[in-house]
């Protein structure tokens, strides 16, 4: 048999990653059951009876109230990702099958490209979760947007889990992980995040592709993706030895 | 080579030839943290550990293609099963699947193939562990108490596992407390205390000389 290539061997690792989840599922309950849990209290917590355009008052003033979901959609994927992000190399410390991982002649941005689709994955599945019952608490109405709030997701998706996958390789190499990885990623994802809400908020209100794309948001996806795609790629072999 | 304050292995020099190896000592004697520092796993606080003349470092890929090692842990996932740890192996070091079953045949652990091993006794864990470390036929081969938990039989096999293993070329050292059963087919051995190689001899037909 041939020697499987970078993409053959990168593939082998994901199917591992998605296999031990589906046996032990620890990492996506508690995506799911944080994004639910917010999901529920938001809808209690808000106005009844709001649309899109409406304003809320709150103590500074007056706020669209797509902002606020918006807001809440992006801050639920956020902590949701770090849940799932803090659990990446958890599989493989078990047992001491990261040093079994790192002698395998595949090379270290084949390991990183693994860990970040596995966690693209994850994040994905909560997506698919999250979105319709925020459409359905929420009254998203957005007819052929749609598609627009799939490409911001996947525009946004694709630096998250590059950025996630990054940290939790450092954080992997400390006792407190799991508070590590919020203190190092979450700078690093303000612009993603401030792009991701600034889009989905002027979907919400009713602009459609092209009005969302004037603001040049997307253009502040594709370089964040592009930059830290790269970095991660490049970089993780000096996270993860 | 240090762990903050802790000096793990004091200054080390010596040549590894080709054969099997016994690195013996007590607990806490550096023994792990020797093969750790070989695998390029652990990079020395100065100095450096050489393959053929190439330093080795597991960021290497060439390197890392001809190192087989077993730590403390097993190295295995434990929510897969025997046959699903050494096919992942298998495919990440490109082999041919003929070799997993040779390997499970090997080592006796055609009844578990199927068992996953989170459900395996420490001692079967242990000979998974062998198989995973062994499977790609490496160059050099670092075993950590390799026979940590296993029975005499098992010792047996993982033993001979060794001895088939071993081929001109090739380059193994096993770490144990207990040196007796390493020593029935070592061709060398290291003795090291509070990380100092205290002697380094080699096997000779007439008796033993001292290595360096």
């Amino acid at each position: 048999m041939a020697e499987r290539g970078f993409v053959g061997k990168t593939s082998v690792l994901i199917r591992k990653d998605l296999l031990v989840e589906l046996r032990g599922r620890d990492t996506l309950p508690p995506m799911l059951a944080f994004c639910v849990t917010v999901a529920l209290l938001l809808a209690f917590s808000l106005p009844g009876n709001t649309v899109m355009q409406d304003a809320v008052e709150v103590p500074i003033g007056t706020i669209a109230i797509a902002d606020v979901i918006a807001g809440f959609l992006w801050i639920t994927i956020l902590f949701a990702g770090l849940i799932g992000f803090a659990r990446t190399f958890e599989v493989d410390r078990a047992e001491g099958a990261l040093d079994a991982l790192l002698l395998v002649p595949l090379d270290r941005s084949g390991l990183f490209a693994a860990k970040a689709l596995s966690n693209l994955v994850y994040i994905v599945v909560v997506q698919l979760v999250l979105v319709p019952v925020f459409a359905l608490f929420f009254s998203l109405g957005l007819g052929a947007d749609w598609l627009v709030l799939v490409l911001v997701i996947a525009l946004v998706d694709i630096g998250f889990v590059a950025v996630g996958t990054l940290f939790a390789s450092l954080a992997a190499q400390t006792r407190s992980r799991e508070l590590i990885l919020p203190v190092l990623a979450l700078p690093a994802l303000v612009p993603i995040f401030l792009a991701a809400v600034e889009l989905t908020s002027d979907l919400f209100m009713g602009g459609g592709f092209e009005a969302v794309a004037a603001r040049g948001w997307f253009g502040v996806l594709i370089v964040f993706d592009l930059v830290f795609a790269t970095v991660g790629a490049l970089t993780f072999e000096f996270a993860i030895d | 080579m240090s762990y903050g304050s802790t000096i793990a292995l004091k200054p080390v020099d010596l040549t590894l030839y080709d054969g099997v190896t016994g690195l013996f000592g007590p607990n806490g004697a550096g023994k792990s943290t020797l093969l750790r520092v070989l695998t390029g796993l652990l990079r020395p606080s100065a100095g450096a550990a050489l393959l053929h003349g190439d330093e080795i470092r597991s960021s290497d890929e060439s390197i890392r293609r001809r190192i087989g090692y077993l730590g403390h842990e097993a190295g295995l996932y434990p929510r897969l099963s025997v046959l699903e740890n050494l096919e992942l192996f298998s495919d990440l070091h490109g082999l041919a699947r003929g070799r997993v079953s040779e390997i499970i045949e090997q080592l006796d652990m055609g009844e578990w193939r199927a068992t996953r091993v989170a459900a395996l006794s420490a001692g079967l864990k242990r000979r998974a562990a062998v198989a995973r470390a062994v499977l790609h036929e490496p160059d050099v081969l670092l075993l950590d108490e390799p026979y940590a938990n296993l029975d005499d039989d098992a010792s047996e096999r993982v033993s001979a596992t060794v001895q088939t293993w071993r081929a001109p070329g090739r380059v193994a050292v096993i770490a144990t407390h207990g040196a007796k059963r390493v020593k029935a087919f070592a061709d060398a051995g290291i003795i090291i205390q509070r990380g100092n190689v205290i002697s380094y001899r080699r096997r000779t037909p007439t008796g033993y000389e001292v290595a360096t």
